[in-house]
């Protein structure tokens, strides 16, 4: 009896920590069910939903400092203020991308959280911002068993009584009614002369401004950083995971079960508290893979396709040939050039682009999550090399490994979602590996592991020696290079592009898609983590940097920015992404900015990136020449 | 075991339902094999969700599904593709951005057991080209061998998909709406391509054109809501009562 009560920790500590895990629930509620608005009428995840949170809770901090304005007024001027941008935002920037694949809404929304986040940042600092509890709400009650903070309370009943009302709305109401008609039969919708696209605006901008009451509510508790919104969207993705997005309830419900289970677990276990919600998340994946309140999925018998903006690009053998030529010349003489250690970043980027666009390009998948492969494999790395004294390519070989094998689990769970689920996924678990790293001792957490010896390659060549270790980099980028060509133009390849191209089709030709998918996202994941080994070796050092997610933005932008399913563009794309982080470092947090506006300017007009914008151009030039003498038959397709 | 039964499909107490709403209840099918069967109905009968049910690519609520008196009511779509039921889409069933040939390698490289090699070089599956050219001759395509599909007009991109369909010498074709979308000309060339197909295949086909339909096939199933409203030849179907109330009355006929 008695040793059962020891076990339990002391009733005031779990009544505070319930307490916390509903606060945070109240936030996770409030913030999955405008995305799950969002969700169902425009079809698109809002990436920039934490920003947009994070951004109410700036905008009461503002009324307050320079206006004097205070929190009840600002419980109400935020959500509109950061809910007419949101208007602003849907008319100018999404409305144009809904004709295109899904996956465009969420680069796009996931650049104007950078953009946002960084502006705050440069302006405001990464420190918090402390906003004072109103005053009315100041002080606590006396519980017998605990003291109840009465602002605290105030947040779980006001957050609760915002997803009611946000349900009833929809649920039970003609305004509601309309909105599901429109989320089922936009066509017909707009027969019974309801302006469809305005509802549209407007539903983003209330489901923004949801986000923003969220951000002023917990300013207060939290204080006001520039990446409180990115620290809680990760979360609420898991959260929307396992909820299932087309449910309210399922959202309500979810949300503040999580932030439950999460105080719960600060108490008993308080190690696994950061990434219980993701494990719970890969729990149901594997029992109910469509989420806990998630109806049956649709199926994609439909003969939806995933092909990317590039996927009729096509490269002639002479073509590959000059590009991998003129690769192969730059590469050799350029450490004569240009600093050494800067080229290698280069080239640990450029092959981490190109497996990533293997995926992207290739397979049509949007992995979030691949900064945990290039991380995972740069600490395994750091560590076999430092404390094991393995030899540099014995220690790449464990960090490829381990990449490998991390590849395989989130492959395995995250391939029985598709689409924006996939990505989401993917980005969950990628934290969930961050947080291990921040936990486990022998990353070092901050410092990270350091001084990692580069040691003799074969017991000969010195690595130490700048030009040596450019070298042997240059050679395994190749070696990676050369075997994403390969694996692109292998009978494997050929399948992969049919399942791009039409999943279904592939199916019904007798191809099992997803142990396609797997073997190829399992081969991404190595060729990353090769990528991030000898980042380790490179730098010396393995650090949280390259487990977290903006880690991933980078292998998303390097690609985008290059061009998707292109050959060069991910290289392009590397030396342009590194080039910013080496040269502009000045610059602080604009760095983040011009990334989130890369983003936006080339989802919007760009999709083909620098080199397939290019190659079109190339090609249409040298039509115009072929065409123009000879009276030109039938021009022959794109193929040559 | 006992003789070979008649029919490569039977399908019995087929039913889905899609969270309340029954848009296939309680469908019995039998296709006998060597025979072109045809399923007509109005729009929104459930006639592409028998497609989906019964190769697989829904799970159906309840009923069974046997093809070759093997029961594949928990097979994954492709491995009842391998088993030789390979079906086509309403809307598109070709791989846009490669050309005709790809196309056709790609179904013809499935049996060669290399698809997951992806250490070899393309080049390797060169052999399979002979056979991929003169499936793309057998459906009148030589001169777009090298042709993006994308490239192709309606018509010949059927072409393609039935020639990729042949690739894998399947028992049973499905094909879904094949004339849809096609003008006077494309229909006669695809619907004399399905005759042809028709005499070593069996053919379950989805159509709306009815001339097609009487011209090509052997029996006829109708649906509405959901549920089989008659079957038999064209000429009985054609004088059928609740066929013409709700199917022919409005305005095919
Ligand atoms: N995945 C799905 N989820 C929900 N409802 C569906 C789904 N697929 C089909 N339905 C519904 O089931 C009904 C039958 O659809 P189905 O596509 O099978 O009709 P059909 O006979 O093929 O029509 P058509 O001639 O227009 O192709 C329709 O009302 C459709 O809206
Ligand atoms: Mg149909």
């Amino acid at each position: 009896m008695s040793a059962i009560l020891d076990l339990l920790p002391p009733l005031p500590a779990l009544f505070g920590q319930i307490l916390i895990g509903l606060i945070n629930g109240s936030f996770y509620a409030m913030l999955s069910l405008g995305l799950a608005v969002i969700f169902g009428l425009l079809n698109i995840v809002n990436f920039a939903h934490g920003a947009q949170y994070m951004l109410g809770g700036l905008c009461a901090y503002i009324l307050l400092k320079y206006f004097g304005v205070g929190y009840w007024p600002a419980l109400l001027i935020a959500p509109v203020v950061v809910g007419a941008f949101g208007v602003l935002l849907e008319r100018l920037f999404l409305r144009p991308l809904y004709r295109l694949d899904h996956l465009y809404g969420m680069l796009l929304t996931f650049g104007v959280a950078l953009v946002m986040e960084g502006l705050v940042r440069n302006q405001y600092g990464s420190t918090g911002n402390p906003y004072p509890e109103p005053p009315s709400l100041a002080g606590a009650w006396n519980l017998g068993f605990m003291y109840l903070p009465v602002y605290r309370a105030w947040v779980i009943i006001a957050s609760l009584g915002v997803c009611l009302a946000t349900w009833y709305v929809i649920e039970r109401t003609r305004l509601g009614a309309y909105l599901r008609a429109a989320t089922e039969n936009p066509k017909l919708t707009r027969a019974f002369g309801i302006n469809v696209p305005r509802m549209v605006m407007l539903t983003y901008g209330g489901g923004v401004a949801l986000a923003a009451l969220a951000g002023v509510m917990a300013a207060p508790i939290y204080q006001v950083t520039a990446q409180m919104g990115s620290e809680i969207i990760i979360v609420v993705f898991a959260v929307v995971v396992i909820g299932g997005m087309g449910s309210i309830i399922g959202a309500i419900v979810s949300g503040f079960v999580l932030g439950l289970v999460e105080g719960l677990t600060k108490v008993f276990y308080p190690e696994a508290s950061t990434t219980v919600v993701f494990i719970i998340m890969a729990i149901v994946l594997l029992v109910r893979p469509a989420g806990l309140f998630g109806a049956a999925t649709r199926t994609t018998a439909a003969g939806e396709s995933h092909a990317t903006a590039a996927s009729g690009l096509r490269l002639s053998p002479p073509t590959v040939r000059n590009v991998t030529i003129a690769l192969i010349a730059t590469g050799v003489l350029a450490p004569w050039v240009v600093y050494p250690v800067f080229l290698m970043k280069v080239l640990c980027f450029a092959l981490f682009a190109c497996a990533f666009n293997l995926l992207l390009g290739y397979v049509g998948l949007l992995s979030f999550g691949h900064a945990a492969f290039y991380g995972g494999a740069s600490y395994i790395t750091a560590h076999a090399v430092k404390m094991w004294g393995f030899d540099p390519l014995l220690g790449i070989l464990a960090g490829v490994l381990a990449a490998g094998i991390l590849g395989l689990v989130f492959g395995w769970l995250a391939i029985r979602r598709q689409g924006i689920y996939f990505a989401m996924i993917t980005l969950a678990l990628a934290q969930m590996v961050y947080f291990s790293a921040v936990q486990a001792e022998f990353t070092h957490n901050d410092e990270g592991i350091q001084a990692v010896p580069r040691g003799h390659l074969l017991g000969l060549v010195d690595l130490g020696n700048a030009l040596n270790m450019y070298y042997f980099v240059f050679a395994v980028f190749l070696l990676g290079f050369w075997l994403i060509h390969r694996i692109i133009d292998s009978p494997f390849g050929g399948v992969l592009k049919a399942v791009r191209e039409n999943e279904p089709r592939a199916i019904s030709l007798g191809y099992d898609t997803d142990h396609y998918k797997l073997v190829a996202f399992v081969l991404s994941a190595l060729l990353s983590g090769m990528a991030g080994a000898l980042d380790a070796l490179v730098f010396q050092l393995a650090s949280l940097t390259n487990v977290h997610w903006t880690m991933s933005g980078h292998a998303i932008l390097m690609t985008i920015l290059g061009g998707v399913g292109t050959l060069a563009g991910p290289i392009v794309g590397a030396l342009i992404v590194a080039g910013m982080e080496n040269y502009l470092a000045t610059l602080g947090a604009w760095v983040t900015v011009i990334d989130g506006a890369i983003f936006i300017v080339c989802v919007m007009m760009f999709r083909r990136g620098i080199v397939g914008e290019a190659a079109v151009l190339l090609r249409k030039v040298r039509l115009k020449r072929k065409t123009e003498p000879v009276l030109a038959p039938s021009t022959k397709g794109a193929t040559s | 075991m006992g003789r070979v039964s008649p029919f490569i499909l039977e399908a019995e107490g087929l039913s889905k339902d899609f969270g309340g709403f029954l848009a296939v209840s309680g469908v019995d099918l039998r296709v006998r094999r060597g025979t072109i069967h045809a399923l007509i109905g109005p729009n929104g009968a459930g006639k592409t969700t028998v497609f989906n049910l019964v190769t697989k690519f829904l799970q159906p609520t309840k009923g069974r599904i046997a093809y070759n008196q093997r029961d594949i009511t928990q097979l994954r779509p492709a491995m009842v593709a391998r088993l030789g039921m390979v079906r086509s889409f309403q809307i598109s069933a070709v791989f846009l951005h490669l050309t005709v040939r790809e196309n056709i390698r790609v179904a013809l490289q499935r049996r060669t057991g290399t698809s997951f090699h992806f250490w070899r070089r393309g080049r390797t599956l060169d052999s399979l080209n002979e056979r991929a050219d003169a499936l793309i001759a057998s459906v009148g395509l030589s001169d777009f061998t090298h042709e993006l599909a994308a490239n192709l007009p309606y018509g010949r991109r059927r072409a393609v998909e039935i020639a990729t369909t042949l690739a894998l010498e399947p028992e049973l074709l499905l094909l879904d709406e094949p004339m849809s979308g096609l003008g006077r000309e494309d229909i006669g060339r695809v619907s004399e391509l399905i005759r042809e197909v028709g005499r070593g295949h069996t053919v379950l086909m989805v159509e709306h054109n009815l001339s097609v339909v009487a011209a090509l096939s052997d029996t006829i199933t109708v649906m509405a809501h959901g549920q089989v409203l008659a079957e038999g030849p064209y000429a009985e179907i054609s004088k059928n009562r609740d066929v013409r109330a709700a199917y022919l009355g409005s305005g095919h006929a």
